[in-house]
């Protein structure tokens, strides 16, 4: 039991970056962006957050660089493929690269430098249901902001006027453009918003997961949460279930290890990414049998305003 | 606004040439940034690099496995099939030479070892390839996540090896096999690093080139690409092209890795491939995925590496240096291009916009 409820704890801690970065790929998506750049987006959030954190001590303004960096770095991202008009998906691994190259050519310095990780809050009466209380509600503050931008999406996206032009951006960003609404302006805006997410999601790795520098700190989660967007069917709650899913497979592996099991480390590395590729197989088997368009109709697309292409 | 129809290939080496240029200008901004006098690194990059015997032979064989991948992304590419885990292919393609190699050292005569190692790592890489391709073509997931997360399932599944069954007792735990004997060597050019990798990479050239363009698999393969419901019409059998595409594309990034255990190190270690798979997707992208012109983007990456080793020796600034460059070379160019793809045209009448195609997600 005792173990059974590390776990869960663990599955939060590990899902979050997952969950942040799941968020702001949905926003983009939603206005037809494809993303492949979340690694990148991430792996700066992680160096500007650790470095902010190194400096001034505050986990305030390492949150809130983080995501002014990898708004900034997604702003990159708009540029090339809404207003030069590139290819999505050339664009997405250029972000990649980018960030990879940015965090450890600036990381390289800081290897072994640490921080304080985030401590725990323990929200009172909530902390204290079984099971649930420990899981959920005693947690950091990054992990209660995450449930917070869970609502916070859903309801941008689903509850207001500026969510249901985004979503129409990415189904038929033709007829946005002819009620005379700016598409690359709000698909610019959706791609910066989610970016943001995205830096914030890798921001949680040093101030609360490992809170010292490697390389490549990230490890791949970005494309974990590319993968995730998919699996949520493009939807803000439906990504905390996809978040927490993967979670448990990290902190299994986390577990694990800490346990001692005769298994090798190297195995259960490999496990979450394996996970990622069964689930995604069966979402998309799903996806046909389910005969119905859940992504967004525009994803990809290039926008031409009232002209060939 | 509209998209050109031909692209002249001079239009695109004049966007190609300014977009460099534009690269050399945000590097000095990177190099102020890190504390380093951007002329003196400049002038250390062109006389390491260019200047000296050892910096031309370098860039000859950091060229040679980015060939390779570079073919293989675009192998896959010319069907529209993005293949982003041509790492992974690399890394399993040593994995299987490697193997091979630690059974049958000394047990096969002479130039039949090294044969069937490059067999093992074609259809090492060729076989993890075919995962994705196979998901892709049966199920319709996704081939850009499931080729890349591969890659790193297959750096664990290296890592286990390395550090257990295959690791050397003899070199103070140090995470490398023992070194393969001489018949598991591929012959250097005298006295030079440059291995016979290169020309094994000119070969596989040619031999895509001509698969893609005079043989009815290419016209297949090319078809499939540029216009799925045309090739269905006439028969073609896309899932198995796919297939074909993917396992074809993973063989040629396992070559990448036979031609750098086989040539360089002799031995499997870790960090075999500095990127490689991953640079194989711009040098796909800035050869437009045309086989010839890979052997030039490949000499183009290549000049990134050998220069960023350069900084690294004299300044200690991190390889993974490489990845930055990488990034803003393939932003810029993907930005330049719409000076290459597009043309301006003055009209007042509008056309409907026509959708595109879709991507396969």
């Amino acid at each position: 039991m005792e173990f059974f409820i590390q776990v869960l704890v663990a599955t939060v801690g590990m899902g979050t970056p997952l969950l942040f970065a799941t968020l702001g790929g949905v926003i983009s998506e939603r206005a037809g962006v494809i993303n492949l750049g979340m690694e990148g987006l991430m792996l700066v959030g992680a160096l500007v957050a650790f470095v902010v954190m190194l400096n001034t001590g505050s986990y305030l303004f390492a949150v809130i660089a983080a995501t002014i960096a990898s708004g900034l770095v997604s702003m990159l991202h708009g540029f090339v493929c809404l207003m030069l008009r590139a290819n999505q998906i050339a664009s997405g691994l250029a972000l990649t690269f980018f960030g990879a190259g940015l965090s450890g050519l600036f990381g390289d310095k800081l290897t072994g430098e640490t921080v304080e990780p985030l401590s725990r809050i323990p929200i009172p009466v909530l902390s204290s249901i079984p099971v649930l209380g420990p899981m959920l509600f005693n947690q950091d503050i990054l992990v209660y902001f995450s449930y917070l931008c869970v609502i916070l999406s859903w309801l941008l996206l689903f509850k207001t006027r500026l969510g249901l032009n985004i979503r129409s951006m990415g189904e038929a960003p033709e007829v946005c453009d002819s009620l005379g609404l700016s598409v690359i302006g709000y698909r610019f805006f959706a791609v910066v918003g989610g970016g943001m997410l995205i830096g914030i999601g890798g921001a949680y790795f040093p101030l609360a997961l490992t809170p010292f520098w490697v390389d490549g700190i990230t490890a791949g989660r970005g494309w974990i949460a590319v993968a995730l967007v998919i699996f949520s069917f493009w939807h803000p709650v439906k990504a905390l279930g996809g978040a927490y899913l993967f979670g448990i497979a990290l902190a299994m592996e986390l577990r694990l290890q800490i346990l001692g099991v005769e298994i090798s480390p190297y195995y259960l590395k490999m496990l979450p990414y394996i996970l990622t590729i069964l689930v995604l197989t069966l979402v998309t088997i799903r996806y046909k049998r389910l005969g119905v368009q859940v992504m967004p109709a525009a994803l990809g697309e290039v926008f031409f305003r009232g002209e060939k292409h | 606004m509209e998209k050109r129809v031909n692209t002249s290939p001079w239009g695109r080496v004049t966007v190609l040439s300014a977009a460099m240029l534009l690269v050399l200008l945000i590097s000095f901004f990177f190099f102020l940034a890190a504390g380093i006098e951007p002329f003196a690194a400049y002038k250390i990059i062109g006389e390491e690099v260019f200047l000296t015997s050892y910096g031309w032979q370098d860039l000859l064989v950091k060229m040679t496995p980015l060939m390779f991948t570079g073919l293989a992304v675009a192998l896959a590419a010319q069907m529209r099939l993005w293949n982003i885990g041509a790492e992974g292919q690399f890394h399993m393609g040593t994995f299987a030479l490697t193997w091979f190699v630690l059974e049958f050292d000394g047990k096969l005569p002479g130039g039949m070892l090294i044969v069937l190692m490059f067999l093992m790592a074609m259809i090492g890489g060729g076989l993890w390839g075919s995962i994705p391709g196979y998901l892709k073509a049966r199920f319709g997931v996704n081939e850009i996540i499931t080729s890349l997360l591969l890659n790193y399932v297959s750096i664990a599944w290296l890592d286990h090896l390395l550090f257990g069954d295959w690791r050397d007792p003899n070199t103070n735990n140090f995470p490398i096999t023992k070194e393969f004997s001489e018949a598991a060597q591929l012959p250097t050019f005298g006295n030079t690093p440059v291995h016979a990798g290169l020309i094994i990479a000119f070969v596989f050239v040619l031999i895509i080139a001509w698969i893609l363009w005079k043989t009815r698999l290419g016209f297949q393969i090319r078809l499939s690409g540029e216009n799925p419901d045309a090739a269905r019409y006439s028969g073609v059998n896309i899932r198995m092209v796919t297939i074909l595409v993917f396992a074809a594309s993973g063989a040629i990034a396992g070559i990448a890795g036979f031609s750098e255990v086989t040539g360089i190190h002799y031995r499997l270690q870790q960090n075999i491939s500095i990127g490689y798979g991953y640079t194989g997707i711009i040098v796909a992208w800035l050869a437009r995925n045309h086989p010839l012109g890979i052997i030039l983007s490949a000499f183009f990456m290549s000049i990134v590496f050998v220069s960023a080793e350069a900084l690294q020796i004299e300044y200690g600034l991190p390889i993974s240096m490489v990845f930055l460059y990488q990034g803003i070379i393939l932003f810029t160019v993907l930005g330049s291009e719409i000076f290459t793809e597009y043309r301006l045209r003055m009209t007042g009448r509008l056309v409907p916009t026509e959708t595109g195609k879709k991507p396969h997600l």
